[in-house]
């Protein structure tokens, strides 16, 4: 994992893990960072239920968002990828695999994240 | 943060006809995520889905989806040929592949099945 983590080349790809207990579970962030945007998968047991895209629009200051995998009536993947795309500018991949029941969570969780971009800007 | 990352990931790159190969596999437990790229980028996206009906035949059968990008009858194939195999040694989980190819002719193919093998996690 090591490899490509010097960060010599600009394109390198880079993986990125860290976690945090969010209202009495701990939740698990993996960020693949790439050329021009990253892919970001949150949750607390390894599944891939879902997957958004989110990229910038030249003929909207909202980013454009859809759902390439997964189950299309929860909007919660597509609206954190719109939001962290309109924050970095970049293409966005999100698979968001918590409980949408409780909207507290997922509003901690993208505080989470927006910590950890301050943190550790080169990672996304 | 000392806890164990939750999700298991390798990656490796290589220089494939004299161009940049970057591999990166993820494990999940519902799907194997790769990302194979000469450009640095995820590029088109495809599922490759192993046949649920194909399981008692000796031939497995494989059903690939573009599900971002150009849908070409190329890309098809090529995730065809690269992920196959690793949804069979997966226990048939099926493959998310994410392929940006400068190059996509068969000895490059043959050469970057070799390299996602040298990136197993599953």
């Amino acid at each position: 994992m090591n490899a490509t983590e010097s960060g010599a080349v600009g394109n390198a790809i880079t993986v990125h893990d860290f976690s945090e207990k969010i209202l009495e579970q701990v939740v698990h962030f993996h960020v693949i960072r790439l050329s021009g945007g990253f892919f970001l998968w949150v949750g607390s047991k390894p599944v891939l239920s879902n997957l958004a895209v989110s990229m910038n629009s030249t003929f909207d200051s909202m980013p454009l968002s859809t759902l390439v995998l997964g189950d299309a009536s929860d909007a919660t993947p597509n609206s954190l990828a719109q939001r962290l795309t309109k924050r970095t500018k970049k293409q966005v991949f999100v698979s968001y695999n918590l409980p949408v029941t409780d909207s507290n969570l997922s509003l901690m969780v993208e505080n989470r994240i927006k910590k950890e971009m301050e943190v550790h800007p080169d990672k996304f | 943060m000392a806890t164990q990352p939750l999700i298991k990931s390798k990656q490796t790159e290589k220089t494939i006809n004299g161009i940049s190969t970057q591999v990166v596999c993820t494990e999940f437990s519902n799907y194997i995520f790769i990302v194979l790229t000469q450009y640095g980028k995820i590029g088109t996206l495809i599922s490759v889905t192993p046949d649920s009906r194909s399981a008692d035949i000796s031939i497995p059968m494989f059903t690939t989806k573009v599900l971002l990008g150009k849908d070409e009858a190329l890309t098809h194939v090529c995730a065809k040929n690269l992920t196959a195999f690793v949804s069979q040694e997966a226990g048939n989980r099926p493959v998310l592949l994410g392929l940006a190819l400068k190059d996509s002719s068969i000895e490059a193919i043959k050469a970057m099945k070799d390299v996602i093998k040298s990136c197993r996690v599953w």
